[in-house]
């Protein structure tokens, strides 16, 4: 007999074929999105924000696909993130260096959060990875502001200074709505070409008890 | 115990915590943390060289098909041009020869005759409004190796300040932009006896692509249109490099005098750079005191 949260799963076997088109997927998209991202910016963007794909990609795998991928996913992505374009910080010693993890951490947050989110009792629909993607976005702009606003005063002792205009329209506001278009084709792109077939992850399908009362709120 | 690693809680709090323990010691000081990206970089930078190439071709072909009737008025126009570049060219040569014995006999020196200039391309971007190191192609197998507080300045095709070598791995490297707001440089107007100004990133400044410009002096009249350079104190850029033009003045505050500037260097269209590395110290001794030092007073 096992505990309640050990409890055994019956999981969907997926074939051979199944999981390597799984990983060769989740591989060529991954690197794909990340270098059209940090290689062609200014393809990607208006009023000085980009069309955040790795950011988008990870919300939906996340949503879609569960904690265990979304996690993983998130990890690497954001690793990628730190290589290609990581953040310049007011290190201790007072000076500017380019920082390890926070892209990491970031993108494993905003994982944790879409997976979390809109997934209990709630079947994973179109409308609900939409408006999952926009808390995301929300959250992770008002916590990025503030957490450099806070890292900024400690460490340099001088503001990290934006109107609310600024925050509010030119930030957040635009970052929504590139967010958004750039939501229509990555959710094509997994709905028709994804990892598992229609947007649907065996284990978790199994996990979650899909096809019984567990899930009653669809849209 | 069994049961905490049992709990998806417990464990997403335990690598948020790891997480955030890289992050701090990412921030100290000559931290090893970054080598520890180093093979993932062996991995992914081929791969991204490859996409950006890919694309850069499929941009060039659909430029090439959209643009083919300016391609060609603007061929002509360059046939033209290189023509009458040649004649000048040649005009120059002998011009050079006397410039070099005026230059041996009078000890001029060249405005950055002390600096190793580095050629490289730009490998990758800014991913977001925070994520926005530059990354360029030349790395310590090129020669660019930081010591201690060291950096180098970066320039573009023509010579405008981009911003400053932070981080160099095996290669690439990392480069704070001009836009960011920890980026600080000694500037001057360029003139004689031109007013020192201090020119600096903004976070609210950078979305329309301008730098905050402070320690003006109240007895200063800075104008819109004025040029500014690197003054070369503080020796972490070298005198001379152009930064940009002053687009506005702000007097409100006498006591604490702001102004704009709109910097030359056209970072969303970047493609290549150059590093400018100070000759070893050795070398230089005998030369200007302010060029090749390292006190790196402008972050």
């Amino acid at each position: 007999m096992y505990p309640i949260h050990l409890k055994r799963i019956p999981v969907l076997k997926m074939s051979k074929v199944e999981i390597v088109r799984k990983y060769a997927l989740y591989s060529v998209y991954i690197l794909l999105l990340t270098c059209i991202q940090v290689s062609f910016p200014d393809k990607l963007s208006l009023n000085g924000q980009i069309a955040d794909l790795m950011f988008v990609f990870v919300v939906l795998v996340s949503y879609y696909y569960g904690l265990i991928d979304g996690i993983v996913i998130g990890l690497i992505v954001g690793i990628l993130r730190d290589c290609f374009a990581a953040p310049a910080i007011i290190g201790f010693n007072g000076n500017v260096v380019s920082s390890v993890g926070i892209g990491a951490f970031a993108l494993f947050g905003v994982s944790v959060f879409s997976a979390s989110v809109f997934t209990v009792r709630i079947k994973r629909k179109f409308a609900f990875a939409l408006l999952t993607l926009v808390c995301a976005t929300l959250l992770y702009k008002f916590f990025g502001h503030g957490i450099i606003f806070i890292w900024t005063k400690i460490f340099s002792g001088s503001l990290y200074r934006l109107s609310f205009k600024e925050l509010i329209i030119d930030s957040v506001l635009t970052q929504l709505l590139l967010n958004v278009i750039a939501f229509l084709p990555i959710y094509v792109l997994l709905r028709f070409a994804g990892p598992y077939k229609r947007l649907k992850n065996p284990k978790l399908q199994a996990q979650e008890g899909r096809g019984t009362d567990n899930s009653w709120l669809t849209i | 115990m069994r049961r905490f690693f049992a709990n998806k809680w417990f464990i997403i709090a335990l690598v948020a915590v790891f997480l955030v323990a890289i992050i701090i010691l990412g921030a100290i000081p000559n931290s090893p943390l970054d080598k520890v990206l180093t093979p993932i970089r062996a991995v992914s930078n081929p791969i991204q060289s490859g996409i950006k190439g890919f694309g850069g071709k499929v941009d060039d072909y659909w430029a090439a098909i959209t643009d083919g009737v300016a391609i060609r008025k603007e061929n002509v126009e360059l046939k033209e041009d290189i023509a009458r570049l040649e004649h000048e060219v040649q005009k120059n040569e002998e011009a050079i020869i006397r410039y070099e014995e005026l230059k041996d006999a009078f000890h001029i020196k060249d405005t950055f005759s002390q600096y190793d200039i580095f050629g490289a391309s730009v490998l990758s971007r800014e991913a977001d409004e925070w994520f926005s190191v530059i990354r360029i192609g030349a790395g310590k197998e090129d020669g660019l190796e930081l010591a201690g507080n060291n950096s180098y300045a970066v320039v573009d095709t023509k010579s405008n300040l981009i911003g400053r070598v932070i981080e160099t791995n095996n290669s690439d490297s990392k480069v704070l932009p001009i836009l960011h707001e920890g980026f600080t440089v000694n500037g001057k107007v360029n003139e004689v006896n031109g007013a020192v100004i201090i020119v600096s990133g903004d976070a609210s400044l950078k979305k329309k692509n301008l730098c905050l410009v402070t320690g003006i002096d109240e007895n200063v009249i800075l104008e819109p249109g004025d040029e500014i350079v690197t003054s070369g104190d503080g020796g972490l850029f070298p005198q001379g490099i152009p930064i940009g033009v002053i687009e506005s003045v702000d007097y409100s505050d006498p006591l604490n005098v702001k102004a704009t500037l709109r910097p030359y260097a056209e970072i969303d269209d970047l493609k290549d750079v150059f590093i400018m590395v100070p000759y070893e110290k050795e070398d230089v001794s005998d030369t200007s005191e302010t060029d090749t030092g390292t006190e790196d007073e402008q972050g």
